[in-house]
C-alpha cells in the first residue's frame, strides 16, 4: 500500500435543505489516478469543488500531507498544491493565453508594480512547448482558440506548477479523441511524477481504462471504492444506480398502438443557426421522444413549438388548423412547455411557489378581471399537493427548493393549466432517482388520459424507456425515427446522432 | 505583509457578512413590511424630541403634507416601474413639461388642462417605454437621456420668463382637494394592483423576465405600458404642482426622480423589484422622506448638511436592505 497523500474526513455540503454531499470520507494515495463516478447530482462536482476551494465546506475537513487544507479560493488551493480543471470553460476571454496560464500568479513577473509581459509570454511559450502544444501562441488572445485548445491551455494552467493533486472534472466530453489522448498522456505523466489525479467522467469505459481505482458516489454519499482492474462497467453501473433501478422505472408496455388522431403538426420549422426544416406530427396520447447530441437543435424544437424562439419560420398547427405564433397563443391553445433551463425559463426563481403555479393560469383564475388571493392560494395548494412538492408552504420561494422539487413546481403549474400538449425539455436533468420515477409515472398517467407529450432528452435510456416514437436529430435536421420496440437499442440511436 | 493583507481582508469580510446577515434577517416573513413602519415611527419620535414637539403641531403637519402629495402620486407610477426591475429618472422632467402644458391650457379650461397634463406625461412615458422595449436599452439609460431632453424643453419654454398659470388655479391648492386626489390615485392603483393580474404579472417580470415570458405574460407590452402609466400618473401630479406654485420655472420638478427613488427605498422597496415589493412601500416611504426633509430643516441644519445626512441615510438603508442573492443589473 502506498502513502496516503490526501484524506477527506466526514465532508458534507448543503445547499439550503438539499444535502449535495453527505458525510463523505475518502483517502487518496500518492501517485494514483482515482476515478470519481456517479449519476448527475450525485455530488461528484460538489465534492471536488470543496477540495479546490470553489465552494466552502458545510462540515468535515480535508487533510493534505498531514496538514489540514483550508482554502477559500482556487488561487489559495493552487498554492497548497491542489489544482482543478473544471467542467465548464475555466479560462477568461479577452486576455492572452499567457495571462490565462498565470492568472492569480502574476507576482513572479512583477517588479516594482510593473508587469513584464515579455517575460511572462516567454515563460508561457516554454511551458506550451514542454507540453507539446506548439500550435498555441502564448501572446495571442485566447478567443482565437477553439474550445478544445482552451481546454489544453487549462491543462497547462492547472499542472505547470507540479501540484500534488490534480482534479479533472468531466473535461473529456468537450474533447475530441486526439484531445483526449493528450489528456490521458498528461494524467499518466502526473502519476509518474508521484502526484495524484482525481478523474471525473461519465464515460465508464474511459474511467476503467485510465484509472487505478474508482470511487462511486450516489445521492451525495460514498458507496464504494473499487480497483479498476477488478471491476466491470456493469459493476460500476450497479453501484451508481443502486437497487432502485430494478423496479418499475420506465414504461414496461410494448406494442400498444397509438391513436391515429393528430393533435399537432409541425411543418418546415426553422430557426436560423439552430434548426432547419423540421416537420413531424404528434398524435393523441403519444409520448414522442426527441434525442441527439446536446447541440443538435432538439432543445430549440421545443422552444420553437412554444413560439418562444427568436426569428422562427414555418408552421406549428393544431388539429383544428389554429397556428401557434406567440407564447400566450401557445398557452391558451393548451400547449405547455417545461424548458431545460429550469431556473431562468421554466420558473421565476425569486418568487413564491404560489405565484409560479398560478402565472400561466391567471386568465382562468380571474373572475371578470378580478383575482382573489383566496382562490389563488387554493389553486396553488391543490396543484402543489398533486405533485407532492416538499415545501414549508406555498409562500416559500422557489429559489430555496432542490432541483427535483423545482421540477415538481414546473409540473404543478402545467397540470393546473390542464394542457393537452406538453413539451418537456430534459425533464429529469439533475434530478434524483426518486423524483425521476415520479416524473415517469406522471408522464404515463398523462398519456393514459389522452394527453400528448413531447419529451426532449439527452439521456438515451430515458428515450428508449418512455417514448412511443423517437425522433433523432443531427445538426439541426431530423436524421432518424424509431418506433417503440424492445429490439431498438442504444447503438441504433447513437448511430443516427453522430 | 501578506498576513497584514489577510487581516484586512478578514475585517472587510466581517463587515460584508454583517450586512448580508442583516439582509437575510430581513427575509423573515413580515419583517420587510414591519421595518419601514418602525423606521417611520422612530423618525417621528426623534424629530419630535429634537424640535421640542414642533414637528407634530398642525402647522408643521400641514407643511409636511403639502410636500407629500406630488411625491406620493409620482411614487405610485415609479413603484410599478421599479417592481418590474426598472428605474425612471425622467420623472422630474415629466413633472416640469406637464406643468408647463397645464399652465398654458389653464387659461382655456381646467379639465382640459388636467387631461393634457396626463397626456403629456403619458407621451414622455411612452417615449421611454419605446426606447427601452423596442430598442432594448436599459431603462436607467433611456430615462437619464429623456431627463436631459425634456429638462431642455422646459428650459427652452421658460427662457424669457416663468410660465404662469391662470391666477385662479391656486384655488385648487386646498388640503382637502390634495388629500382626496392623492388618496384616489393610491386607492385606484391599489385596487388594480391587488385584485387584477397586474400585480402578480409585474412582480413576475421583476423577479425573472424570461420565465415570465415563458409563462405567457406579454412582457414587452406590459413594460411599455408601465412606463407610459408612470408618465401619465406624474402628468396628473403636475396639476397639483401647478395649483401649488402658480408659475413654472426651468428647474420646476427637478430632483423629483431622486426624491422618489429615496422615498421608495426608505419605504422598504427592494431596489431590484420583484416578488418582495409591497404597496405600503409607497405610503410609508413618501411620508418618511417628507418628515426627514422637514425635520432636518426644522432642526436648523443648512442645506449642505441636510444633503449630507440624506445621502448617508440612503446609503445605509440600501446597504442594509438590498437582496444580495439576486444582485442583477437593473433593467
Amino acid at each position: 500500500m502506498r502513502e496516503i497523500v490526501l484524506q477527506a474526513e466526514n465532508v458534507s455540503k448543503s445547499f439550503g435543505i438539499t444535502k449535495a454531499v453527505n458525510n463523505v470520507s475518502l483517502s487518496f494515495e500518492k501517485g494514483e489516478i482515482r476515478g470519481l463516478i456517479g449519476e448527475n447530482g450525485s455530488g461528484k462536482s460538489t465534492f471536488v469543488s470543496m477540495l479546490a476551494g470553489i465552494h466552502p465546506r458545510s462540515e468535515g475537513r480535508f487533510i493534505l500531507e498531514g496538514k489540514e487544507l483550508k482554502v477559500r479560493n482556487q488561487v489559495e488551493a493552487n498554492r497548497r498544491g491542489v489544482a482543478i480543471i473544471v467542467q465548464e470553460t475555466g479560462t477568461l476571454p479577452a486576455i492572452t493565453v499567457a495571462d490565462n496560464i498565470f492568472l492569480g500568479n502574476e507576482d513572479q513577473f512583477v517588479t516594482f508594480g510593473i508587469k513584464k509581459t515579455g517575460a511572462m509570454n516567454r515563460a508561457a511559450s516554454l511551458l506550451l512547448e514542454k507540453y507539446g502544444f506548439d500550435h498555441i501562441n502564448a501572446s495571442s488572445m485566447i478567443d482565437l482558440y477553439s474550445f478544445e485548445d482552451r481546454k489544453l491551455i487549462e491543462i497547462v494552467k492547472a499542472t505547470y506548477f507540479n501540484p500534488k493533486i490534480v482534479i479533472i472534472d468531466e473535461t473529456t466530453t468537450a474533447l475530441s479523441q486526439k484531445g483526449r489522448e493528450e489528456l490521458y498522456k498528461h494524467m499518466l505523466r502526473i502519476k509518474n511524477e508521484g502526484n495524484t489525479v482525481i478523474f471525473i467522467s461519465h464515460d465508464l469505459s474511459e474511467v476503467l481504462e485510465h484509472t487505478d481505482s474508482i470511487s462511486v458516489l450516489r445521492d451525495g454519499e460514498l458507496i464504494d471504492t473499487v480497483k479498476s482492474s477488478e471491476a466491470t462497467e456493469d459493476d460500476l453501473k450497479r453501484l451508481m444506480v443502486g437497487r432502485e433501478l430494478k423496479k418499475h422505472y420506465y414504461r414496461t408496455d410494448y406494442g400498444q398502438p397509438v391513436s391515429d388522431e393528430v393533435v399537432l403538426s409541425v411543418e418546415d420549422l426553422s430557426v436560423p443557426g439552430e434548426i432547419d426544416g423540421i416537420s413531424f406530427e404528434l398524435h393523441k396520447g403519444e409520448i414522442l421522444g426527441f434525442g441527439g447530441l446536446s447541440n443538435c437543435g432538439m432543445h430549440e424544437v421545443g422552444k420553437a413549438i412554444f413560439a418562444a424562439s427568436f426569428d422562427r419560420n414555418g408552421y406549428v398547427k393544431l388539429a383544428d388548423g389554429t397556428t401557434i405564433n406567440s407564447v400566450p397563443g401557445a398557452i391558451n391553445n393548451s400547449i405547455a412547455y417545461a424548458s431545460k433551463d429550469r431556473d431562468n425559463e421554466s420558473l421565476v426563481s425569486s418568487a413564491s411557489i404560489r405565484d409560479n403555479i398560478c402565472l400561466p393560469s391567471l386568465s382562468e383564475l380571474a373572475d371578470k378581471g378580478i383575482i382573489r388571493a383566496k382562490k389563488m392560494n387554493k389553486f396553488a395548494q391543490k396543484n402543489a399537493d398533486v405533485v407532492s412538492i416538499k415545501m414549508t408552504g406555498i409562500d416559500q420561494f422557489v429559489s430555496d427548493l432542490s432541483g427535483g422539487n423545482k421540477q415538481r413546481v414546473v409540473l404543478a403549474r402545467w397540470l393546473g393549466k390542464d394542457s393537452d400538449i406538453i413539451v418537456l425539455d430534459s425533464p429529469t436533468r439533475g434530478i434524483d432517482v426518486k423524483v425521476k420515477a415520479d416524473i415517469y409515472e406522471m408522464m404515463s398517467e398523462l398519456k393514459d388520459k389522452g394527453k400528448s407529450i413531447i419529451m426532449i432528452s439527452e439521456e438515451i435510456q430515458e428515450l428508449l424507456g418512455m417514448s412511443d416514437r423517437i425522433i433523432i436529430m443531427k445538426k439541426g435536421k431530423i436524421s432518424g425515427e424509431f418506433m417503440r420496440d424492445e429490439t431498438v437499442g442504444e447503438e441504433d440511436l447513437i448511430g443516427k446522432m453522430v | 505583509m501578506t498576513e497584514q493583507r489577510l487581516a484586512v481582508k478578514n475585517r472587510v469580510g466581517k463587515y460584508k457578512s454583517f450586512f448580508s446577515n442583516v439582509g437575510s434577517f430581513l427575509d423573515k416573513p413580515g419583517f420587510r413590511t414591519l421595518l419601514p413602519l418602525t423606521g417611520l415611527i422612530v423618525m417621528i419620535v426623534i424629530f419630535a424630541h429634537l424640535t421640542d414637539m414642533r414637528i407634530i403641531q398642525t402647522r408643521s403637519i400641514n407643511l409636511i403634507l403639502s410636500q407629500v402629495y406630488v411625491l406620493m402620486i409620482a411614487c405610485t407610477g415609479v413603484f410599478m416601474v421599479m417592481t418590474i426591475g426598472g428605474l425612471d429618472f425622467s420623472q422630474g422632467s415629466i413633472l416640469g413639461v406637464s406643468s408647463i402644458v397645464i399652465s398654458y391650457l389653464s387659461f382655456y379650461s381646467i379639465p382640459l388642462a388636467i387631461v393634457a397634463g396626463i397626456a403629456t406625461g403619458a407621451f414622455i412615458g411612452a417615449f421611454n417605454g419605446l426606447f427601452h422595449v423596442v430598442f432594448t436599452i436599459p431603462s436607467f439609460i433611456v430615462t437619464i437621456c429623456s431627463m436631459f431632453l425634456f429638462r431642455g424643453i422646459c428650459a427652452y419654454l421658460t427662457t424669457d420668463a416663468p410660465v404662469a398659470a391662470v391666477t385662479g388655479i391656486t384655488a385648487y391648492h386646498s388640503t382637502w382637494i390634495n388629500i382626496s386626489l392623492t388618496l384616489s390615485v393610491l386607492l385606484i392603483s391599489f385596487l388594480i394592483y391587488q385584485f387584477t393580474r397586474l400585480g402578480i404579472t409585474l412582480k413576475a417580470i421583476g423577479a425573472g423576465e424570461t420565465a415570465a415570458r415563458f409563462s405567457g405574460i406579454r412582457t414587452k407590452k406590459t413594460k411599455f405600458l408601465v412606463f407610459m402609466a408612470a408618465g401619465a400618473i406624474t402628468g396628473f401630479a403636475a396639476f397639483l404642482n401647478v395649483a401649488k406654485v402658480g408659475s413654472i420655472t426651468a428647474t420646476s420638478g427637478s430632483q423629483l426622480e431622486a426624491q422618489i427613488l429615496i422615498a421608495l427605498v426608505l419605504g422598504g422597496m427592494p431596489i431590484m423589484g420583484g416578488a418582495k415589493v409591497r404597496f405600503s412601500n409607497i405610503i410609508v416611504g413618501a411620508l418618511m422622506f417628507a418628515i426627514l426633509h422637514n425635520g432636518l430643516v426644522m432642526v436648523g441644519l443648512d442645506s449642505a448638511q441636510q444633503q449630507l445626512i440624506k445621502g448617508i441615510v440612503f446609503v445605509l438603508v440600501v446597504a442594509l436592505t438590498i437582496d444580495r442573492r439576486q444582485l442583477l443589473v437593473i433593467k
